[in-house]
Order: C-alpha cells, then structure tokens, then sequence
C-alpha cells in the first residue's frame, strides 16, 4: 500500500505542468540527438545541463533523464532507416532493421522497435521501482569503509571493462579524481590546486569537463568526417506499420529475454546498454531455430537489442539512486545535476526526498509514453533531421556550449575551461584514453576522499578497516577480482594477436 | 608502423609528469597529516604516485609492441578551439552578437572551404535563435552589445 502511495504521490510531481514540459522537451530532444549522427548522448546533456542551474532539481533531473532514454529511441530510427547507428547501443539494430528497410518492412520495423523499446523500458521501470527502495534501505547501514569499497568497484569496474586498455581506463580514472580536488577541501578548508585562479575556489565546472571532453572534443573528430546523408526515399516511405501475426508471435519471447538481459547489464558500472545489446542479439541468434535467417531482416534480430538497452537505460539509475554510485559517465551527470543544488546522493536520498525520487521515476513512465506518441507519426520528421548538413549543425553546438559554460556561472573562466578541456579530450582522443572514467573520476573523487579520510579515522589509521569489515571485504574482493580479470583477458588479447601475427 | 608504441610511450610519460607534479606540490604545500587524520595532502599525494605508477606501465607496454602513427590534425582543432577562445575574450567586452559571429565565423574554418553566403546565414540565424532561447526565453543577463572604451 506504501508502495501505490508513493507511486500516486510520484505520478502527481510527474504530471504537473512544469514538468511534463521539461519531460517532453527532454524527450524531444533526446531523440533529435539520437537520430542525428555525430552528437553523442553526453554532448547533449552537457549542453542542456547549464539549464539544470535554473530548473527545480526534480523538473531537471526528469529532463536530463528524458534526453538519456530518448537518444535510445531516436537512434534506432536511423539504425533501420538508413543503416547508421545514432548511438552504439543502437548498432546492432542496424544488422535487421536495415535489411527490414529495404524490403520494405521498414515501417513495421520502426513499429516494433519502438513497441520493443517501451517494453523493455516499463521492464526496467517496474524493477527500478521495486529494487531501488530495498537496496537503499539496506545501504543505509553502510559505513564509510563500504562507500569507499563500493565507489572504488564501480570506478574500477567501469575503467576496466568498456573498451581499450585497462591501465589507461585507470589512468584516466585516476586523472579524474585528482581534477575532483581542484578547490577548497571540504573539511579543512585548504585550497588545493587553484594556482591562484581565485574562481577555481569552487572547484573545475563539471559542466566545462563535460563539454570539453565530450562535446569540443568530438566536434574536433567530426569535422570534415561527417558527410550528411543522402536518404533513399524508398527506404523512408512507409507502405504499411501494422505487424504481421507471425512478427507478433516471433517477438514476445526476445523481447521479454531482452529485457532481463538489458535490466541486468544496466545495473553493473561499466557495461550498459551497447553491451546488453549486442549480447541478447548474440543471445537470439544461438536460441533460434533459423539463425541463418539473421542479418536478413529477422525480427528476434531487433526486437530483443531494443528491449535490452531500453531496460538498461532504466535499470542504470538504481545504483545511481539507491546507492548514489554511478555506473556510467551520464549517470556521473545526473548525479553532478543533484549535488550542485546540494542533495546528497545515497540512501537516504528516497527518504529524504521522496517527490525527487518518485517523481522521476514516473516521469520515466510518462517520458517513454510520450516517446511512443512522437516516433510513430513524426518518423518523416526525424529522417529530414539526418539531412541537415553538419557543417550548419556544428558551429551552433559550439555556440550553445559557449553560452552554456559561460551562463553557469557568467565569467569567462568557464570558457576557458571548456577550450582546456576540449584540448585535453582531443588528445586523449589522439592517444587512444577514454572519457568516460574521467568524468566519473571527477564526479566520485571528492566523495571518495571524504569517506576515505573518514573511514581511516575510525579505523584508527590502519588500512585494513577496509578488509576487517565483512561487507568492505567482500567488495574489496571483488575490486580485486574485475582487476585480475582484466589483467588476464588483456594478456589473452595479446597472445591471439602474436599467433596471428606468426601464422599471418 | 613504428617499432615501438611511440604514442602510448609519450602518453606514459604525460601522466608520469602529472602525476609527479600532483604529488609534489601536495607534499610540499598542503599538510599531509597521520594516516588516522589526514591532512589535505595525503589523499591527492597517493593519487599522484599513482597516476605515475600507470605511466609507468604504459611506457614498459610500450616496448612490448608495435605502434601505428597517431592520426592527428591541425586544422581542426586550432580553428575550433580557436573560436572557443574568441567566445570567451568577446563575451564580455563587447557582448554577446559579436561573440556569437566570432565562434560561428572561426569554427566554420575548420571545414577549410568558405561558403561566405551559408556562413553569414547561420550567422543571422544563430544571432536570433541564441538571444531568443538564452536571453529573452531564460532570462538570463546576456547583454547583446557593449562598448568597453
């Protein structure tokens, strides 16, 4: 009964005005970027995140969070429509959905996609709403050493397992955190690392890292890359969306797999939804009867991706906001929209805020409805979007990243930190390091030093408070074990590629 | 293909040098406490060591194997970053237009072809949509022109 309560209290945040328009704008937005190529997820956040300075924290949470899971949507219109992926998690949908396209079923496709992506979402959703409560309620007896231990497994973790080598995930990881530091320390109130800039008081604008590294920086790449797209018209028009009763039948079961599958991936930092995708796609095509079917415009083929990174995309917030550790570098950032209005994330958050909470839990649902009324009748819009052509598209996200940065505090500093940190992403770019760990660095490293300090204190200087305590120990444990894991798979990778080498 | 892994040998070596300086200036400038009360310098102290250790192993790794070329370009980042710059000398002296025609301008050189007439368009068009959305939409305080002379 607490639950439907909540749920009711949760639905009315979520359905006031305010925040249904942001809900929608969000939204919208979210599935412009995701069509487009070439503006990636965390740009647009970024973008859109000087905005959260302004907004209520729920109303900008629910935004931010729109823009997340509406990207899903958006890209996997032009992963059937035209064979591009918008985002990586929508990659693998390109393998049918494209084939689907060109024999015609394109409509269909985009019909069941979407049917699947708000399937796998409500999946999602519906765990977020049951699993959330009980982990936080659990966490709250949590002392520092477990925040530590818990902090370090995720940044540990999402160093290691995305892509690309793990010494420089770590690296990065590592890099981050000390940027974290830039400012006054909380608890001595020793400034740190300002070299005498006396608005870098506060800290490095997490809002100038974040464009810097993900928006500038991929501009950069992009530039003279990108060609706009030349659209097939008869790839686009749409003969029929009603479903066959055979494409029904084929897709209840991948969808329901994927989204157990998506649900899983989502909740653990450094996997998410690209991964969910690809493995329940791999997943589909073991199971089937027919695999040779597969990559020819098998429905199994989009349906269970689409259900799988949709349900992840939810699932990503449970450790976000049961736990206040992030999975992911859009997670960092929804956290960093929470702290700069000064919540604390973690358990009590539900407690403590529980309109914040369950209002953007049902703003989820009222996001994903509003995501299944704007793709169907609106796809031509979409598809048009592809055309405009990036050297227009470009320098207006330059600009909107300008005023962005500078808006959020109104000096110049934080321009300046935009160019050093876009300079930074692009030779990070360059040497191969990647962003995400950074940005993750920077948003735990503050929050780790404390529970560290704080934890060594009550353990009486010794480091192994953080193996005494059981719970610590245990994630201490399996810190211990990711990292050997990747140790042993990263010497694996180079054995397989010196035997091709010598029989090459 | 070079011999070695030349690129990640200098990116090692770019994190060995950060990482030193971290810890340095906080050993030097910020009390570093006990292990049970630490000071401010200890945690960024360790993170410093660190950061050298992965340098550190990424230059061994480096030896182990071959490397390709880095893919790097002038052009684009110097006009992009560039009109970063621009924005944020222009902003406040002289306001928001001429800031918003000067990174519209100077990013648009990284295509190294000049459309004049698509240019001064998005111009135009960016100079309404951006005040429109940020100034008059938001409120924020953004004024469109200013004389510092």
């Amino acid at each position: 009964m607490e639950l439907l309560g909540n749920l009711g209290l949760g639905l009315g945040v979520a359905l006031s005005l305010t925040n249904l328009l942001y809900c929608f704008l969000g939204a919208l937005l979210g599935t412009l970027v995701g069509v487009i190529p070439g503006v990636g997820v965390l740009a647009a956040i970024s973008m859109l995140f000087p905005l959260t300075y302004h907004l209520d924290p729920t109303t900008a949470l629910i935004m931010l969070a729109g823009i997340w899971y509406g990207t899903t949507y958006g890209g996997s219109t032009a992963s059937i429509l035209l064979n591009i992926p918008g985002t990586p998690a929508n990659a693998v949908t390109c393998l049918d959905g494209y084939p689907m396209a060109r024999s015609g079923r394109g409509g269909v496709a985009l019909f069941m996609t979407t049917v699947a992506s708000f399937f796998g979402a409500t999946f999602g959703i519906a765990l977020l709403t049951l699993f959330t409560p009980i982990i936080a309620e659990y966490a709250l007896r949590f002392g520092s050493a477990e925040y530590f231990a818990l902090m370090l497994m995720g940044l540990v973790a999402a160093s290691t397992i995305s892509e690309g080598s793990a010494i420089k995930g770590l690296s990065m990881m590592t890099l981050g955190v000390i940027l974290g530091l830039v400012g006054m320390d909380t608890q001595t109130s020793t400034v740190r690392y300002t070299f005498g800039v006396l608005g870098m008081l506060e800290g490095i604008s997490l809002i100038a890292l974040a464009m810097g590294v993900f928006g500038v920086a991929e501009i950069i790449m992009s530039v003279r890359r990108v060609k706009s797209t030349d659209i097939d018209p008869e790839s686009v028009k749409l003969k029929a969306i009603k479903p066959t009763r055979d494409d029904v039948r084929r897709s209840w079961f991948p969808m329901l797999r994927g989204s157990s599958l998506g649900s899983f991936f989502g909740t653990l930092p450094g996997t998410g939804p690209s991964i969910a995708a690809f493995l329940s796609y791999a997943i589909e095509k073991r199971l089937s009867k027919t695999p040779e079917r597969f990559g020819k415009g098998a429905i199994e083929g989009i349906m269970a991706p689409e259900a799988a990174n949709n349900a992840a995309d939810q699932t990503a917030f449970i450790p976000t906001l049961s736990l206040g550790v992030p999975g992911s570098a859009t997670m960092a950032l929804m956290l960093g929209a929470l702290m700069i209005h000064g919540i604390a994330p973690g358990p009590t958050l539900i407690s403590d805020e529980p309109e914040l909470f369950w209002g953007l839990i049902m703003s989820f649902w009222v996001g994903n409805i509003i995501l299944l009324v704007l793709n169907i009748p609106l796809i031509g819009v979409w598809v048009r979007m592809l055309t405009i052509p990036y050297h227009l598209l470009y320098p207006s996200v330059l600009l909107f990243i300008c005023i962005g940065a500078y808006s959020a505090s109104f000096s110049p500093l934080n321009v300046w930190m935009v160019f050093a940190f876009g300079a930074l992403g692009y030779a990070m770019r360059i040497f191969r390091f990647p962003g995400a760990p950074l940005l993750l660095g920077f948003v735990l490293g503050p929050l780790m030093e404390e529970h560290f300090r704080r934890a060594m204190l009550l353990g009486r200087g010794d480091f192994m408070t953080f193996f005494d305590r059981p719970i610590s120990a245990t994630i201490m444990a399996i810190t211990g074990l990711i990292l050997l894991w990747s140790i042993l798979s990263a010497e694996s990778v180079k054995k397989r590629r010196q035997e091709r080498a010598r029989s090459a | 293909m070079y011999k070695f892994d030349y690129t990640d040998m200098a990116a090692g070596a770019f994190l060995i040098v950060v990482g030193l300086t971290a810890t340095g200036i906080a050993v030097s400038q910020y009390p570093l406490g006990t292990f049970q009360r630490m000071g401010p310098g200890m945690f960024p102290a360790g993170l410093g060591v660190l950061l050298s250790f992965f340098g550190v192993i990424l230059i061994i790794q480096g030896f182990t194997r071959q490397g390709m070329r880095p893919d790097i370009r002038i052009w684009s980042p110097l006009f992009v970053l560039g009109s970063v710059a621009a924005f944020a000398l222009i902003v406040v002296p002289f306001g928001l237009i001429p800031a918003i025609i000067a990174i519209v301008v100077l990013s648009s050189l990284a295509e190294l072809k000049i459309k004049v007439t698509s240019v001064a368009w998005l111009c135009v068009a960016l100079c309404i949509l951006a005040p429109g959305v940020f100034k008059f939409g938001l409120g924020l305080q953004l004024p469109l022109f200013r004389w510092p002379f």
